[in-house]
């Protein structure tokens, strides 16, 4: 009897202790620190590791700045963590470089666990030095961290402080000699040869950008120049990039480059000899430099012109992309044609744009907009300024302006009754949405140029018809819905509040909202 | 007043009475509710939650704690364990009572009672399991009513019924274990159809087998239970071999609970394991499910092996209690609580009072009817006109 | 309780008569029900909705549903997320989207699977997968168990609980009765922007892919209800992922009555099996007891015959022992008489 009830007790003690030790331990201590967010630009994701193969243990997250500023508080600088070589502080912690996989754990837990340990018995608040206080299955924070980089106003602005001296920031690499040296006139991004991955000697981006950076800011802060951030957030953070300084006017980069581009296939200096081959195209590359902050948008891999990797056959430095697809390939920004498509998502355009989808034949007038020039005569061989002045008066001659027709072609109201029931007929405004179309997109030399027939514009809402002063009505093709042998094609009641609704949407027009601001409705 | 009280033996108005009959003029009345108001009217049911107190506890849990009646039976006519015998009228009542209140519950629950038997007469759904549980259960209801049978015809006297009944008994039995295996699965398989609702530490492939094995512990605790209760307050009721074979009874069925549970222990973390739900098991029902497993299956599993070897019959007697609780509780997780796990606590299901008070009115009938046929019919003791005559 | 082998048999094969009656329950398996050919659907485009409730007021309509509370020109309502109820078909909810400008709109009603779960679950069968594709409800055999509210994994089924005796279960029918007679359903007729289309299945397929090549930045590359649950007849296209939109992307492509073929298929295994078993078992649970009351009889002749045995013995041993006495007795009697006899004699002679 009694025996049996102290068992009972003990066995519920037991179960109970065994179900609360595992569940405390499970959920584990939660946060790092009450008042921070989880999202910040100071995280850092320490898997240093990967380069010797696969992870252990989870990556450790680490706050940069909460670092940064419980030192600060014990008037400890960047040297607490970061060694200097060459007067230069090292990005990486307490190491120039990744040795071996033994040292470098090694040093990670050596040193954060004995000062989180030296703090501890200092009864100061501290991080974790168990395993799993680091190396957390849950992820607690997230990184919001925007890639930074240089754009052309940023550029300026360093280039003035730096007086001209280009030589301060650029360098190339002597293979033979081994050491980096300045090549004027040679002058490009750092990305060029710094990449996501260091290889060997050539350290990543990341790493260039820290060690360069960081550097000569904290230099000038010291000298008390008005300089560039330290802190993680200070570059990383979308708000503080929001607040950079744009320069005004912003001038252009002086790298001896050409404002207008003849581009043909062949290289430079080989006889054009086939007249019959496709005509050139004439670039302005002046004013393409204006609509790009950077130059590296289309310059992706070097200042050199397209052509030299992207030969028609293509090469290996090229990637094997073919000349047609450099310049053709739509969805990229690197490309002629992707670039102009993704200009037409803008809210001006889109409203037009966004309907005719991504699997519509081009027409085979469109591509003699830009292959106009036409190829000089047999055997002659133009030079370098003969080109330079060839394109120049092709870009010259072109007139680059939206083609309407005359006002009183275009009809001032257009009263669309076809499904009236219970709704009174839509007074639509034709001439003012027309004209605000045109408004909208005066001094888009790109909408212009492409835009330029008239005739053109009104293919927007009149689509799938020639050209036409007096375009087709759209019950000539939208009737009933849901016909099968044109699955694609809405009824005419969808197709009105589609085009409609759908131009607004795109273009952000606020009014109307509603259907009776469109159409009354019927009494 | 207090003449009443000196003259009459037995006045109307125990405190059992008194009770028992307020919960019933209750039930009558909310009964009424229920069929002028609908189901709204007395019940929190709503579209994200069909299924409430009703079925969780009067169909799942009323059907499962009335499965004494298959495994005591099982045990004394095919097992052939002839020292368990007093236990089977008992046991029998008891599964009986519960299937037709079962059966009487349902009516409250389901929309149109009246069209309870069209599964059968007008159109049968045979591709949903709920067809299996309602065929079987309405035939185990037969067989359960027949095997009860011989009590009241031994009462009313009526000598060649009871022994055209009595020859029947083999095959009741055996096709009252076949229809209950059926059922009590197929109360399980009902749910094997929402994967999507269930947390996964409820939902297995396997949850037919667990309702099958836990309502072979459930009948088994039962019986044990109701006799200890029996024992209290009918004694008097009981015959010489009632009551010598009773510790044998407890300490018999309490062996057979202690293996079976342990065995149902097994097959949950075998289900854990096949399902790859480990890591489940730190999150906040991961906790209730170890609550669940360890302090309502393998603990009574532990507590019902210490008694039978210390021979305490005390101590079997809570653990019966306490496995009762644990079918109650699964089926109530299973229903209630892991179903729709997924909704928003406000979208959460918890019973209107008045679903509690009719599960109340329900088994009180329950306990007034027992007492009313162990009071007379022999079910406690032998009828002396057929003493050896089984 | 003995049976006697010919009530036995009886019993075996009527059971077995009995269980091979009915229809086979195939257990899934390899088949695969892609929709009766020909059969229709719906592909709502949410890219397309803009939430305007014009679906709602005509399904209201056509169905002859009771006026709501608030009506459908209501655009407040939007606020709080709904559901289907025994008063609504259908309802449109929005949502707001972290990747798109402007909120999302989204149609819910009964998807019209291909193998619905509720039509599983019935067990008066009062629900049928028509030929159209519309899953209808025959609410004049319905007994108001509820297990399709249960079984329906889109939460669709609504019921009305506010009925006392004649409670159904409600919810969109694809406007079968219109299907049939050439129209559109109610709410496809209704939507401004088609964003509701209708047709064939198989056409409807062909219909969103094209969609999704043609305008492949606007559109995820997944057609909603191609294969979750096994196919449905209502089909979404959305630019977001749809779990975005509120629709569950964790179901799965098995289709419901898959889930419980198997449990249904071991029913006929258990009844032609247990019998056989449990009737084994009592078969040796008597043998044993036969062989028991055997043994315990000869045990109690054994040791009745060794007693009688001892006793026998014992018996002629005393009987022996006495005519040995007797014996004795007689012949010590004898000779005390001839000495008595020769005294006599001796003294006579002299």
């Amino acid at each position: 009897m009694n025996k049996g009830r102290s068992f009972l007790r003990w066995a519920g003690f037991l179960a109970v202790a065994i179900v609360s030790i595992y569940g405390i331990s499970v959920h584990g201590v939660e946060k790092i620190s009450k008042n921070t967010s989880a999202i910040r630009a100071d995280a850092i994701r320490i898997d240093a590791m990967t380069v010797f193969g696969k992870l252990e243990r989870p990556p450790v997250e680490f706050l940069h700045e909460a670092h940064t500023e419980a030192l600060t508080k014990k008037n400890k600088d960047c040297s607490a963590c970061h060694l200097t070589e060459k007067d230069l502080i090292m990005p990486k912690f307490k190491r120039i470089k990744d040795t071996g996989k033994k040292e470098v754990m090694d040093i990670y837990h050596k040193e954060c666990i004995s000062c989180h340990k030296e703090m501890k018995s200092a009864r100061e608040k501290a991080g974790p030095v168990e395993c799993g206080g680091c190396h957390r299955e849950k992820t607690l924070y997230s990184s919001s961290r925007q890639p930074m980089g240089f754009d052309k106003s940023l550029h300026l602005r360093h280039s003035n402080s730096q007086e001209k001296k280009c030589e301060r920031c650029h360098h190339e690499y002597d293979e033979k000699a081994k050491k980096l040296f300045y090549a004027k006139e040679k002058e490009g991004t750092c990305r060029y040869c710094h990449k996501l991955e260091t290889k060997e000697k050539l350290i990543s981006m990341s790493l260039a950008s820290h060690i360069a950076c960081i550097n000569c800011h904290s230099r000038n802060i010291a000298k008390k120049i008005n300089t560039g951030p330290v802190k993680c957030s200070g570059c990383h953070d979308l708000a503080a990039q929001q607040k950079i300084e744009k320069i005004k006017p912003l001038l252009r980069i002086e790298r001896k480059q050409p404002d207008a581009v003849l581009l043909k296939t062949a290289k430079k200096g080989v006889v054009i000899d086939n007249p019959n081959k496709m005509n050139f195209v004439s670039f302005d590359h002046k004013a393409h430099e204006e609509y790009n902050s950077t130059c590296r948008v289309c310059h992706h891999e070097s200042l050199k012109q397209c052509s030299e990797c992207h030969t028609l056959a293509g090469t290996k430095d090229g990637k094997d992309v073919k000349l047609e697809k450099a310049m053709h390939q739509t969805g990229t920004d690197k490309s002629c044609q992707g670039c102009h498509g993704i200009k037409q998502n803008e809210k001006n355009c889109a409203g037009c744009h966004v309907f005719m989808g991504k699997t519509r034949k081009k027409e085979d007038d469109s591509c003699i907009k830009c292959h106009s020039t036409p190829v000089p005569e047999k055997g002659k061989i133009l030079s370098q300024d003969e080109e330079k002045a060839l394109a120049g008066a092709m870009l010259q001659a072109r007139k680059p302006v939206t083609g309407t027709y005359k006002e009183e072609d275009i009809p001032e109201k257009v009263s669309i009754k076809n499904l009236a029931n219970k709704y009174e007929a839509a007074e639509f405004p034709h001439r003012k949405v027309v004209n605000t179309l045109v408004k909208n997109i005066k001094e888009n030399k790109l909408a212009g140029y492409f835009h330029n027939q008239e005739g053109t514009i009104c293919q927007g809402c009149h689509h799938n018809s020639p050209v036409a002063k007096k375009p087709p009505r759209c019950d000539s093709c939208h009737g009933k819905p849901f016909d099968p042998e044109n699955p694609l094609r809405p009824g005419i009641m969808g197709a009105y509040h589609q085009q409609c609704m759908g131009c607004h949407k795109e273009m952000g027009i606020a009014k109307p909202v509603g259907c009776i601001e469109c159409h009354k409705e019927k009494k | 007043m207090s003449d009443k009280d000196t003259t009459a033996d037995k006045t109307l108005f125990t405190p059992f009475n008194v009770v028992a009959g307020f919960i019933i003029i209750i039930g009558t009345v909310i009964t009424i509710m229920r069929f002028t108001g609908g189901l709204a009217a007395v019940t929190n049911l709503s579209d994200n939650n069909p299924w409430g107190l009703w079925i969780g506890f009067d169909l799942l849990v009323g059907v499962a704690l009335a499965a004494g009646g298959f495994v005591t039976s099982a045990a004394v006519y095919l097992f052939g364990m002839k020292k368990y015998h007093s236990a089977v009228r008992p046991a029998v009542l008891t599964g009986f009572l519960g299937y037709a209140l079962v059966v009487f519950a349902l009516h409250y629950d389901v929309g149109r009672p009246w069209r309870l038997p069209y599964p059968f007469i007008i159109q049968s759904g045979t591709t949903s399991l709920l067809f299996e549980v309602g065929a079987c259960v309405a035939l185990y209801l037969t067989v359960l009513f027949l095997e009860f049978t011989p009590a009241p015809l031994e009462w009313l006297g009526l000598k060649r019924v009871r022994e055209l009944v009595v020859k029947m008994t083999l095959v009741l039995t055996i096709f009252g274990v076949v229809l209950s295996t059926l059922h009590q699965s197929s109360l399980g398989a009902l749910f094997l159809i929402v994967p999507s609702k269930i947390h996964p530490l409820w939902y297995s492939p396997y949850l037919p087998v667990y309702f099958f094995i836990s309502s072979i512990i459930a009948g088994l605790s039962m019986v044990i239970f109701e006799s200890t209760l029996s024992h209290h307050y009918f004694t008097d009721k009981m015959d010489e071999a009632h009551l010598s074979e009773n510790e044998g009874v407890t300490l018999g069925f309490a062996k057979a609970a202690s293996f079976v549970l342990a065995g149902y222990f097994i097959i949950k973390i075998i289900g854990i394991s096949f399902s790859d739900n480990w890591y489940l098991l730190g999150t906040s029902y991961g906790i209730w499910f170890l609550v669940e497993i360890l302090g309502f299956v393998a603990l009574p599993s532990f507590l019902y092996a210490v008694g039978v070897r210390d021979k305490n019959l005390k101590l079997i007697k809570w653990t019966s209690l306490l496995a009762v609780l644990g079918i109650i509780l699964n089926r109530f997780n299973v229903s209630l609580i892991a179903f729709n796990w997924h909704l928003p606590s406000s979208e959460r299901y918890f019973p209107h009072w008045m679903e509690i008070a009719i599960s109340v009115f329900i088994v009180t009938i329950g306990i007034v009817v027992f007492r009313f046929i162990v009071t007379r019919m022999p079910i406690f003791y032998e009828h002396p006109e057929y003493k050896d005559n089984h | 309780m003995s049976i006697s082998r010919r009530k036995f048999l009886g019993w075996i094969g009527a059971a077995g008569a009995g269980s091979a009656i009915g229809n086979t329950a195939l257990a899934g398996g390899n088949k695969h029900f892609t929709g009766y050919p020909g059969s229709y659907a719906v592909l709502h485009d949410t890219v397309l909705c803009v939430g305007c409730r014009l679906c709602e007021a005509a399904c209201n309509k056509v169905n002859e549903l009771p006026a709501p509370v608030k009506p459908f020109t209501d655009l407040e309502v939007l606020n709080k997320k709904r559901r289907t109820t025994a008063k609504t078909y259908t309802v449109v909810n929005r949502y707001e989207s972290a990747g798109k400008k402007g909120p999302l709109f989204r149609k819910i009603q009964c998807n019209h699977c291909l193998e619905p779960a509720c039509a599983s679950a019935c067990f008066v069968r009062a629900f049928k997968k028509t030929e159209t594709g519309a899953v209808t409800y025959d609410s004049t055999v319905c007994v108001g168990c509820r297990y399709c509210m249960v079984a329906c994994p889109f939460e669709i089924p609504a019921y009305e609980y506010d009925e006392p005796l004649t409670p159904r279960i409600m919810k969109c029918t694809m406007c079968h009765s219109r299907i049939t007679k050439n129209q559109l359903p109610g709410c496809v007729e209704a939507c401004p922007k088609e964003a509701l289309t209708f047709g064939k299945r198989e056409d409807l397929l062909k219909i969103a892919r094209a969609r999704i090549r043609k305008y492949s930045d606007k559109y995820v590359d997944h057609v909603y209800g191609e294969s979750e649950m096994g196919g449905t007849s209502w089909l979404y296209l959305s630019g977001v992922p749809f779990s975005e939109i509120g629709m569950r992307e964790d179901l799965g492509v098995t289709p419901a009555p898959d889930l419980t073929s198997g449990a249904l298929a071991v029913v006929p295994m258990v009844v032609g099996l247990w019998p056989v078993l449990l009737t084994g078992i009592y078969a040796i649970s008597k043998r044993k007891e036969k062989i028991a009351e055997q043994e315990l009889n000869e045990a109690v002749k054994h040791a009745t015959d060794e007693v009688k045995e001892k006793a026998e013995a014992k018996l002629s041993e005393a009987l022996a022992k006495a005519q040995k006495e007797k014996d004795a007795a007689v012949e010590k009697a004898v000779k005390k008489a001839l000495e008595e006899a020769a005294k006599s004699q001796a003294k006579e002679d002299s």
